[in-house]
């Protein structure tokens, strides 16, 4: 007994093991969480005991979150974080009756999370039962000489699954080609991805992208659209080029933030993120500026990034990806504020994921030392600001729409660790993309 | 004695591994809060390893749906064995070790080329597709690291003319091989981060693979294949601090304190990298591997052939 309440105590002590689901509108949030030194997020449900949710849950990551709860190991535990104005009721909230409500910024619902999850290992909070049925997900399909369903010892569904099928690989030779459906809770993708890729080995023959999870359908509650954010702002009224830069800087860092922990580097991504709220002071700025000028020199960048080739063309107004690859286009140089401080676009760092990765790095740079240099300078209102992602503005659909598009050219061929960095340096919001017209309700 | 031995052996090695996998996890714990920012916390980077440990043990376990059971069970306790296996040679000072084998680099070798074999079935056992894709991984890693690890031991191993862990530290009195055969510990500290699948060559369990073959562990069993791997990297760090820094050759203080701390110092150089070198390239390293690593062991080796000829005649 005494042993036991021991190690209760110090499993209590330890960072809350958690998984995230990124529901509407959680995206930033989510980024904050990984700085929190109370909680530890993991890329796989197994190593959690708490199921965050982040924002409204939508149709289509009710499936998918109800199996994440269920691969966690008990005792286990559901919080959900709503936004501070609270999510419209009538989400899919009812998914987890016993959810653990809380509100606030990054840390106040670490705390919150802390505390359920000691509570649970103490045996003060029941922990949460499976909610999906333990049943095969297909039937059995006893078909073929060895009851897969296929021909031969490969193909068919047997269990809902598919087993790996003979195709043909890019040298034409005949080889075991797996279909499988990633995402769009795994966090190595961008959080709402789902990807329908083939797989040889660990080459990606061929990928699709499928349904958007952010999508809404008819009868689904609307949620009230998210405030506009100072890029969506400048596009009707000045804003201060500070402002405006330091906001970019501050997502191309959230943006390494999570590109560092996708190469492992876990606790840079924890200095990037942390730096990433402080920019507004001037030593914290000048500290990320010299930062992410040392990851852009180095030689890191080129051998850990690899592929993912974008020509120039069918690329506009998609900001740094265009920039990299040799476009010239950049709303900023249209605008006399800028052009009075000298303002020219970064180009042509290469058209593949290691030129987009150092484009991205050396516009933060240049972004933070913009906003150094610009004063109390304000921007010309035109209608068209120059988004972290690209051309924003006059109706335009916002820039992750056409990012979403490039997925499937650009992981194709490519080993899984570098199709996931090449989709990784597209820098694409999944959500942002539900958001365009084409995308509404049916 | 005798009907002791086994007892008193299981307890060094037992010790071995506890101490050393928590070392490892306490440097690894304060080295990521210094990168974060957050400073150098010692006493909390201690604690954490035993708390996460606590919270691992605390689990039940989930299975997936139809594993290869046995498989599953084996392949954490068969790492950590093999990691055991191979302290159990390492001396901790003049005829003091577990197995002081006259032929300790050869158990070291067989130990360590199970490894595969112990990363593969965690990798298969699961029936998931990412630790099958971690469990492919790292056969291309091993096949690239193996033959220039086991190379540059037997040029560690040439100047005493023994393949006895203890023969190759006293043969060290006059001149350390990290000296005598300057390629050796670089190379061999490359490929037992590869053996150790740790840091930027964790290709096996990367973070892309959503964890790779650990992917749909839970729990204690978790908890042993974390435990198992920082042994692993234990296990890499003493046999360098025997074979190419004198094992327990020191001045002023008793062998074993040396050995300890050269195994501790090592185990720095082992652990920073994870945390300020990004994962590398699977192609990337098996290129590296047999175009670098492997021409470079050759080029070790026979020149710590030559100095060893040289000597003896």
């Amino acid at each position: 007994v005494g042993l036991n309440s021991l190690r209760i105590r110090l499993a209590g002590a330890a960072p809350a093991p958690v998984f995230v689901v990124c529901g509407l509108g959680g995206r930033e949030r989510v980024v904050d969480l990984y700085a929190e030194p109370g909680l530890q997020v993991y890329s796989t449900p197994r190593h959690a005991g708490v199921l965050l949710v982040v924002g409204r849950l939508t149709r289509g990551l009710v499936a998918p979150a109800l199996q994440a709860h269920d691969q966690m190991a008990s005792p286990r535990l559901v919080v959900r974080w709503t936004a501070a104005d609270g999510d419209d009721p009538g989400d899919h909230g009812d998914v987890f009756p016993n959810a653990v409500v809380a509100h606030g910024s990054a840390a106040e619902v670490a705390a919150a999370v802390a505390a359920a999850h000691r509570e649970l290992l103490a045996g003060d909070r029941p922990p949460s039962a499976a909610l999906l049925a333990d049943i095969e997900p297909a039937p059995w399909q006893g078909v073929g000489p060895y009851g897969t369903g296929g021909t031969g010892m490969t193909g068919g569904v047997p269990f809902g699954r598919p087993m790996a099928a003979r195709a043909a690989d890019r040298d034409d030779l005949e080889l075991d080609q797996l279909k499988l459906r990633l995402g769009p809770l795994l966090p190595s993708l961008p959080s709402g991805l789902v990807l329908d890729v083939a797989l040889q080995g660990d080459v990606v023959q061929s990928a699709a992208v499928g349904d958007n999870p952010y999508r809404l359908y008819a009868g689904d509650p609307v949620p009230a659209a998210p405030a506009p954010g100072l890029f969506e702002r400048a596009c009707h009224q000045p804003v201060r080029i500070a402002e405006l830069e330091r906001a970019r800087a501050r997502h191309h860092l959230r943006w390494a933030a999570g590109l560092a922990r996708l190469v492992g580097l876990e606790a840079l991504g924890v200095r990037l993120t942390t730096l990433s709220a402080r920019l507004a002071a001037s030593e914290e700025s000048a500290q990320a500026e010299r930062l992410l000028t040392r990851i852009g020199r180095s030689r890191w960048v080129a051998g850990t990034f690899a592929g993912g080739d974008l020509d120039d063309a069918g690329l506009a107004g998609l900001g740094p990806v265009a920039r990299a690859a040799g476009s010239e286009e950049d709303a900023r140089t249209h605008d006399p504020a800028y052009r009075a401080l000298g303002f020219e676009p970064v180009l042509g760092e290469g058209g593949d994921t290691p030129g987009r990765v150092r484009q991205r790095l050396a516009e933060a740079v240049q972004a933070l030392r913009l906003a150094t240099a610009a004063g109390d300078a304000t921007t010309t209102v035109s209608g068209v600001v120059e988004g972290p992602r690209g051309r924003l503005g006059r109706g335009a659909p916002p820039p992750s729409a056409a990012l979403v598009d490039l997925v499937a050219g650009v992981v194709e061929g490519l080993e899984w660790g570098d199709a996931v960095a090449a989709i990784a340096s597209l820098d694409l919001d999944v959500e942002e993309a539900a958001r365009h017209p084409q995308m509404a309700m049916p | 004695v005798t009907v002791w031995a086994p007892a008193v052996a299981a307890v060094g090695v037992g010790a071995a591994l506890v101490t050393g996998t928590w070392a490892v996890a306490t440097l690894d714990t304060a080295v990521a809060g210094v990168v974060a920012g957050r400073g150098l916390h010692l006493r909390r980077a201690a604690l954490a390893p035993l708390r996460r440990a606590a919270l691992l043990a605390g689990r039940h376990p989930v299975t997936t749906e139809r594993p290869d059971a046995p498989a599953w069970v084996v392949a954490g306790p068969l790492l950590l064995a093999l990691a055991g296996a191979a302290l159990s040679a390492l001396p901790l000072a003049e005829g003091l070790a577990v197995a002081d084998v006259p032929d300790g680099l050869v158990l070291y070798g067989a130990a360590m080329a199970l490894v595969m074999v112990a990363v593969f079935l965690h990798g298969w056992a699961p029936n998931s597709v990412f630790p099958l894709i971690g469990a492919y991984r790292f056969v291309a890693q091993a096949l690239s690291y193996q033959i220039a690890l086991f190379l540059v031991l037997l040029g560690a191993a040439l100047p005493a003319g023994s393949l006895g862990l203890g023969a190759i530290v006293e043969a060290q009195s006059e001149l350390w091989n990290v000296i005598r055969q300057p390629l050796g510990l670089p190379l061999f500290l490359v490929a037992g981060t590869a053996l150790s699948f740790w840091g930027p060559l964790a290709l096996p369990d990367g973070e892309d693979l959503a964890g790779g073959t650990a992917a749909e562990s839970s729990g204690r069993e978790l908890l042993v294949w974390r435990t198992a791997r920082a042994a692993v990297l234990v296990a890499t760090a003493a046999v360098a601090a025997a074979c190419f820094l004198g094992g327990w050759l020191g001045p002023v203080l008793p062998g074993p304190v040396w050995m300890v701390a050269k195994t501790l110092a090592l185990l720095v150089i082992l652990v920073v990298p994870a945390h300020v070198v990004p994962r590398v390239r699977i192609e990337r390293f098996v290129s590296f591997g047999w175009t670098i690593l492997l021409p470079l062991s050759l080029v070790d080796v026979f020149a710590a052939g030559v100095v060893a000829l040289r000597t003896s005649t």
